[in-house]
């Protein structure tokens, strides 16, 4: 059930939900912690189609978590970037391509225009510009591509937090082994 | 022994064009081989790998040897347009 859930939002991953994402909040939604009216990305469409699959009445979305608008995407004024990564770690989706002190720019193709990354910037450089509306074929395949993306990107955080747990882990222990051995 | 392929991507991108060039590549290749076989620097001549732009993987720099592991996406960067210290020291003049 999550996962059929997790199918009907948007992925724009914008955690204007309350949550971390869709994918937690779809749980909540499945777990019944959570109402179907809380995504301002899926907007009153978004909500059918969750209220259809879970037999429930549709309702209004509840505009404590935000307004419903058009999709936008975000852009980075260049002549102001100073490549401080913030927004590349903000961003859910890998979406925006740059280094420490390297032009950072956001992937159009795979921005969800979520706004995580406008907050986190020093230097206000990132503005968000208006799509053309995309047609629900374009619209499923973002999401798609959105999914997978999150997904990835959850997986490689895990597993560099598990490397870093190991390698304190082997430091301790070697630590340990050399103070035992000087006693 | 047959070669296990990994699923890799190489992506460039400037404010108005970005590419995100998917390709399979045998398992242990390089960065340098990745970007050769994605075809990016006949479609970017601009690129320079040995001057202007450095290279990472998810927004990690590094060099061209670095061998790839599964889903790895390569990135080309391009050089700031400003310096950073500079700018800080204009907006602080500006107050």
């Amino acid at each position: 059930m999550i996962d059929r859930i997790n199918a009907l939002l948007p992925q724009t991953q914008c955690g204007q939900c309350g949550f971390k994402g869709c994918k937690p909040y779809a749980e909540a939604i499945a777990a019944g912690t959570a109402d179907i009216n809380q995504c301002p990305p899926g907007g009153d469409e978004g909500i059918i189609e969750i209220a259809r699959l879970l037999g429930v009445p549709a309702k209004p979305l509840n505009t404590r978590f935000g307004q419903h608008k058009p999709k936008q995407v975000a852009f980075i004024i260049e002549d102001d970037c100073i490549g401080c990564t913030k927004c590349i770690a903000a961003c859910p989706v890998d979406a925006i391509l740059g280094a420490s002190k390297c032009m950072h720019t956001v992937i159009a193709s795979e921005c969800t225009g979520c706004e995580l990354c406008i907050a986190p910037c020093p230097v206000d450089c990132i503005v968000m510009k208006p799509v053309p509306r995309p047609t629900p074929a374009q619209k499923a395949e973002q999401a798609q591509k959105a999914m997978r993306r999150y997904e990835a990107r959850c997986l490689r955080q895990a597993r560099a937090e598990a490397e870093k747990a190991e390698r304190a882990r082997k430091k301790k222990e070697a630590l340990l082994k050399l103070k035992s051995f000087k006693q | 022994m047959a070669d296990v392929l990994i699923d890799i991507e190489v992506a460039y991108a400037k404010p108005e064009e970005q590419v995100i060039l998917v390709l399979k590549l045998p398992e242990c290749s390089s960065v340098e081989q990745a970007i050769k076989a994605s075809g990016v620097l006949a479609r970017f001549p601009e690129i320079d790998l040995s001057g202007s732009n450095k290279v990472g993987i998810f927004g990690n720099v590094c060099g061209m040897d670095q061998v790839l592991k599964q889903a790895d996406r390569i990135e080309i960067y391009r050089p700031l347009l400003i310096d950073p210290k500079d700018a800080r020291r204009r907006r602080a003049a500006r107050g």
